[in-house]
């Protein structure tokens, strides 16, 4: 398979998670300005998806129309779902001879929804749970084809890579946005709206009620964030499926890049599945995170590197 | 007339040959099955087939997008559903004067980067040849593969008053609209079931089978299985599509300047297991921006060192780089003579009469009768910076004569053809519009084949001359009867 294709599969997919993810934050983080007295923030959220400085979050976070105007339909946020939807598409038609026609179109259609004037219109007037859902819907629909459709080949592989990495990367930056939020604010820890409000925008509420019948505990949500193994948005989840899709790029690579990479892959997941809530807590969470996050990319730089041709 | 409604209110334009209408107001031959088989259709049938071709071009994809303020617009090549229709005798004359104009042309090609004897004999000119931007010195000596170099080209045909054919152009550096040609037929057989068989309609879809058995055959590396590749521009070309299309119908990988290299005077693509050598490319990109080490260096569709890998023959290039030299509209005007030089026959197929504005001489005739000429600068495409005579405003005229006088060499000037006319369904009638044809010719060691079709392009806008699609042109199918 060509470099090229091999990383418009993989970006491709990247994009397609990170605007799952964002929504789905976007959705719930709304939802919860609802529902308080005090002022609502947007401020981690914006950290998160956004990359802009202090300045520019300070103009933005109070107010909820122009955080989604800016995430969602926003032209000069190089990260808003626009954005990031139009280069999954020129992605994916760079790569248009190897992708399942159905698939090709279920992501033309998710990008004429997002560019598409009235969607603006209703975000800033209406019911902006019902315009997020009518997106989530897409993402699902492209998730759906993708699993249907899709050859279970070296190209399939590179897109689950990228999901899963993507995954992977903003679960940990979900955790270390929430977590150091609270050494500045300690009266967080046992506000029970903020776990259930991180939990609810992982689609993770459930599973918790069914795991803890002790109520909303710091330690019991990184638990079930970093080393739930059936969390599909668990850090040692995704991490699990990078090592299985990768392993399956086996026979179509070159055996001493398979072996470096293979090594890397496995030093992280050994890592993070031999960690326990409380050996984290006395290495520190935010080292841990840290230092996940950077053998995440790392993964993604020996991507770059020896499949993609990109060195 | 029992024919039809259609046919009955049809008016064509005096002076002009009509494909369907003639001389003796009856439909030619040809045409009468097509007339019988529209006119059992009803103005709504019609309506909705043109819309069922519409929505078939925009689902599967076939548009291209116009860059407006900053956004892409994503728009088909407008369609008409009436084919256009060439008789078994019209094709068979066409196909001997395509023939030999390319071996000619090909011959051309050979000597002039080799011995130039055709300079040195007298008939060309000198001066033509090294004032033209196409012609490049680094395929002087350059030995290509069974001394090929137009492997694909795109001829412009078009009809005088009288039916006869002329070349407008010999399009020879990267002819687009191959799959337009191949599209509309699939679209034709949606809309009119049953009619091809019927009316004896050759079949054109042979067309990448024969490009990949001549693309093969180029390889330089005698192995069973060369690596034969089509180097698009990237996703950003107005003809992206007509590039997947290709690849997809030969099976060859589509890739970009980015995913090759060149290492030690050989071109690899770059691949999830590491490098692949690259036999034989199929070029959509233009000379220029080919290799940045070599021609413009600001290029980045390009593959930097892939001119020294072609030098050692490690690499088969298709269209050969260079050929441009034959298409410019200065050289145009030899033709006639090449075709006498190199083999010794008389033309079958006519050049339009053009005058080179470089000749003080003939600058002096054009200017003075600029109101019937068309003036065309010798290496543009497209239907961009032509002046019709017969419609520009006198402010045109002056202007464009300053532009003219600033460097004549660039310009030539045709009298105006009136091109033929072929019936057009617009909006419940049949109404007629000037056309033209460019049949696409395979030249590969097996010699030169033409696929019966082609692709006809057509002014739709009424009273035009111009069928060019970034001036208002559409397309029809294009029948070769058996």
């Amino acid at each position: 398979m060509l470099s090229r294709v091999a990383a418009s599969f993989y970006w491709l997919s990247r994009y397609i998670e990170r605007s799952d993810g964002m929504l789905r934050m976007l959705k719930i983080n709304y939802a919860s300005s609802q529902d308080t007295v005090q002022e609502f923030t947007w401020e981690p959220v914006i950290r998160i998806f956004a990359g802009i400085n202090g300045a520019e979050i300070e103009k933005l976070e109070n107010d909820s129309r122009s955080v989604l105007k800016y995430m969602v339909t926003g032209k000069n946020n190089p990260n808003s779902i626009l954005n990031i939807i139009t280069l999954a598409r020129e992605n994916a038609r760079g790569v248009q001879e190897h992708i399942p026609k159905d698939l090709w179109q279920c992501l033309n259609e998710y990008y004429h929804t997002v560019k598409d004037a009235r969607l603006e219109r209703s975000l800033q007037r209406e019911d902006p749970i019902g315009v997020l859902d009518i997106l989530i819907k897409q993402v699902m629909l492209y998730y759906g084809t993708a699993e249907i459709t899709m050859e279970r080949g070296e190209g399939r592989s590179f897109m689950n890579i990228g999901k899963y990495l993507e995954r992977a990367i903003q679960s940990v930056d979900i955790l270390d946005t929430k977590f150091s939020s609270i050494s500045e604010n300690p009266d967080l820890l046992t506000d029970t709206t903020y776990w259930k409000h991180l939990l609810l925008s992982l689609g993770g509420y459930e599973l918790y009620l069914k795991t803890y019948r002790e109520g909303f505990e710091a330690e019991n949500v990184l638990e079930q964030v970093a080393l739930n193994n059936d969390f599909p948005r668990s850090v040692i989840y995704s991490v699990n499926n990078i090592h299985r899709y990768f392993d399956r790029l086996k026979n179509d690579s070159n055996v001493d890049t398979f072996r470096e990479m293979s090594f890397q892959i496995g030093r992280l997941q050994s890592r993070i599945k031999y960690s326990s809530v409380k050996s984290i807590r006395t290495d520190g969470l935010h080292g841990f995170l840290t230092q996940t996050r950077n053998e995440l990319h790392g993964i993604g730089n020996s991507l770059n590197e020896y499949y993609f041709a990109n060195s | 007339m029992q024919e039809s409604a259609y046919f009955d209110k049809y008016n064509p334009i005096g002076g002009v040959w009509d494909e369907m209408y003639g001389l003796d107001s009856n439909v030619r031959e040809h045409y009468r099955k097509v007339i019988e088989y529209i006119s059992k259709e009803s103005a709504d049938d019609l309506n909705k087939k043109e819309e069922l071709a519409k929505r078939l071009f925009m689902s599967q994809g076939i548009t291209f997008t116009v860059y407006n303020s900053g956004e892409g617009i994503e728009k088909i090549f407008p369609f008409d559903i009436i084919p256009r229709i060439i008789t078994a005798s019209e094709w068979a004359f066409v196909e001997k004067g395509i023939k030999q104009r390319l071996t000619a042309l090909n011959l051309f090609l050979k000597d002039i980067y080799h011995n130039q004897f055709i300079v040195k004999d007298g008939i060309v000119p000198i001066d033509i040849i090294y004032s033209c931007p196409h012609f490049l010195r680094e395929m002087y000596e350059l030995k290509v593969p069974y001394d090929i170099y137009v492997h694909i080209s795109g001829i412009d045909l078009i009809r005088d008053e009288d039916g006869t054919f002329y070349v407008l152009e010999d399009n020879l550096r990267t002819p687009s609209g191959v799959s337009y040609m191949l599209e509309n037929r699939e679209i034709t057989k949606r809309l009119f079931p049953d009619l091809l068989p019927q009316c004896g309609v050759r079949s054109v879809t042979e067309y990448p089978t024969i490009l990949y058995k001549n693309l093969m055959a180029l390889s330089p590396r005698q192995i069973s299985n060369p690596t034969v590749v089509l180097l698009s521009p990237g996703i950003y070309n107005s003809a992206y599509f007509e590039h997947t299309t290709l690849a997809r119908l030969m099976g060859v990988e589509l890739v970009e300047g980015r995913d090759l290299v060149v290492n030690n005077h050989k071109v690899y693509m770059k691949t999830t297991t590491g490098l692949q050598q690259v036999d034989v490319i199929y070029r959509r990109v233009d000379d220029e921006y080919l290799d940045p080490l070599v021609f413009n260096p600001e290029s980045m569709l390009g593959v930097a060192g892939i001119m020294g890998a072609y030098r050692k023959g490690n690499v088969a290039i298709v269209n050969a780089v260079g050929t441009g030299v034959a298409d410019d509209k200065a050289v145009y005007v030899y033709v006639p003579e090449m075709i006498r030089y190199y083999l010794n026959e008389e033309p079958i197929l006519k050049n339009v009469p053009t005058h080179q504005l470089g000749n003080a001489d003939e600058r002096e005739h054009v200017f003075k009768n600029l109101n019937k000429m068309v003036v065309k600068k010798t290496n543009g495409s497209g239907g961009y910076g032509m002046l019709m005579g017969h419609a520009a405003s006198e402010q045109e005229i002056d202007d464009y004569k300053k532009e003219i006088l600033k460097d004549p060499r660039n310009f030539i000037a045709q009298p105006t053809i009136s091109l033929s006319a072929a019936p057009c369904y617009m909006q419940g009638s049949l109404k007629p519009r000037r056309i033209d044809l460019r049949p696409y010719a395979l030249y590969g060691p097996d010699g030169i084949e033409i696929v019966p079709g082609g692709l006809t392009r057509v002014a739709l806008k009424e009273g035009s001359l111009v069928v060019n699609s970034s001036q208002g042109g559409g397309s029809k199918d294009t029948w070769v009867l058996a």
